[in-house]
């Protein structure tokens, strides 16, 4: 009886185990995002130093929610961005091909809450969510012609509340909030 | 008086199987099916996709306040289980077919689906009302806008007030549709 508890023990640690390999194996789905873009329309994304992050909030309009009045949408210290500058997204009539492998390289762990295509600008919005504990955490790519950017943040529960009532301007909220020096 | 005690406790569990299978069943049938619109995508000029499900939809309503507009809101999603939206805009007309539409409506002639009559909007083209019900209960809504231009499905799952559908335009990823009054007659 002993040696049956303690093969199922085994088996349970080693079923765990290979439950947090698949986990951490699937856990970035930001960068996932970022290859997905690069290989399909073979470009070269660049990270937005602090600094720049500083000067860009200046020249840009302050984030703003519609109803709300929120300083800052992204919980200190949780933004990921990178941008690609200068650069040129032509899907050649194949828009349809990136979104399915957009949504397979961000995987079923995070829910499409919109998305947002005009095939012949090549402007795309694609905004994805997923809870972790009390916070929501927030992914946003967004095409055009010749930039795009892919935005990561943690928004709690009550900004995350405002951003719905207007998905449609959820996406240049956070982009523009994510200009900031977080 | 055992035995009565179990035999209720079991009639219990049975009734609240039971309520809870309609109230689900009623819930997943609600949602109408548009993946078959899919290769519109590459021909329409702009395409608008959101699927806001039911936990987003109450975490919302709990946190939104009793006064104003928020108030109002929450009184609308209090309950929902999902607001789903499709729409295409397209530089020409007929690009979409009939078959396209057709492939919406089939879903909605199913008997639980009525078309509810009288539904004026303010947009050329017409607009299509139908409510899901099952006695007084009402599992969903959806909307189905076709103009020359634009094909526009929405989809509202859960107990939803007519009378103040309008009020969900332009909230939520709901277009303007503009819907002036619905009249809650229904038909087939």
């Amino acid at each position: 009886m002993k040696k049956y508890a303690a093969i199922a023990s085994l088996i349970g640690i080693a079923l765990s185990l290979f439950g947090e390999f698949v986990v951490q194996a699937k856990a970035d789905e930001f960068g996932a995002a970022v290859k997905t873009i690069e290989q399909f329309y073979h470009v070269k994304h660049q990270s937005v130093p602090l600094v720049a992050r500083a000067s860009l909030k200046a020249a840009s309009a302050a984030a703003k929610i519609r109803g709300g009045d929120y300083k800052r949408i992204a919980e200190a210290g949780s933004v990921r961005m990178v941008y690609f500058e200068n650069q040129e997204f032509d899907s050649r009539g194949s828009i349809s091909s990136f979104k399915t492998s957009l949504l397979t390289a961000v995987g079923d762990t995070w829910t499409s809450l919109m998305l947002t295509l005009a095939p012949q600008t090549e402007d795309q919005s694609y905004i994805f969510l997923r809870s972790v504990g009390e916070k929501f955490q927030v992914l946003v790519v967004t095409i055009s012609r010749h930039d795009a950017t892919v935005v990561q943040i943690t928004v709690r529960p009550d900004t995350l509340a405002q951003l719905l009532k207007d998905p449609e301007g959820m996406g240049k909220a956070i982009n523009d909030d994510a200009m900031t020096d977080n | 008086m055992k035995t009565l005690f179990h035999t209720l406790t079991i009639a219990t569990l049975l009734l609240l199987l039971i309520v809870g299978t309609t109230a689900s069943a009623l819930a997943q049938t609600a949602r109408i099916e548009v993946s078959q619109l899919e290769h519109l995508t590459a021909k329409a000029s702009e395409t608008v996709d959101v699927n806001i499900d039911e936990k987003l939809l109450q975490m919302t309503a709990k946190l939104f306040s009793n006064k104003g507009d928020e108030a109002k809101i929450k009184d609308l999603i209090n309950g929902l289980k999902g607001i789903y939206v499709k729409s295409f805009e397209f530089e020409q007309e007929g690009v979409f077919s009939n078959a396209d539409v057709e492939s919406i409506r089939v879903q909605l002639r199913n008997p639980s689906w009525n078309r509810i009559v009288g539904v004026n909007s303010r947009k050329e083209g017409s607009v299509e009302v139908y409510l899901m019900t099952n006695g007084s209960q009402v599992g969903g809504l959806a909307v189905l806008a076709v103009e020359p231009k634009e094909l526009t499905i929405v989809n509202i799952i859960g107990p939803v007030d007519l009378e103040k559908l309008s009020e969900l335009e332009g909230q939520f990823g709901v277009p303007e549709l503009g819907i002036e009054d619905i009249k809650p007659k229904t038909k087939n």
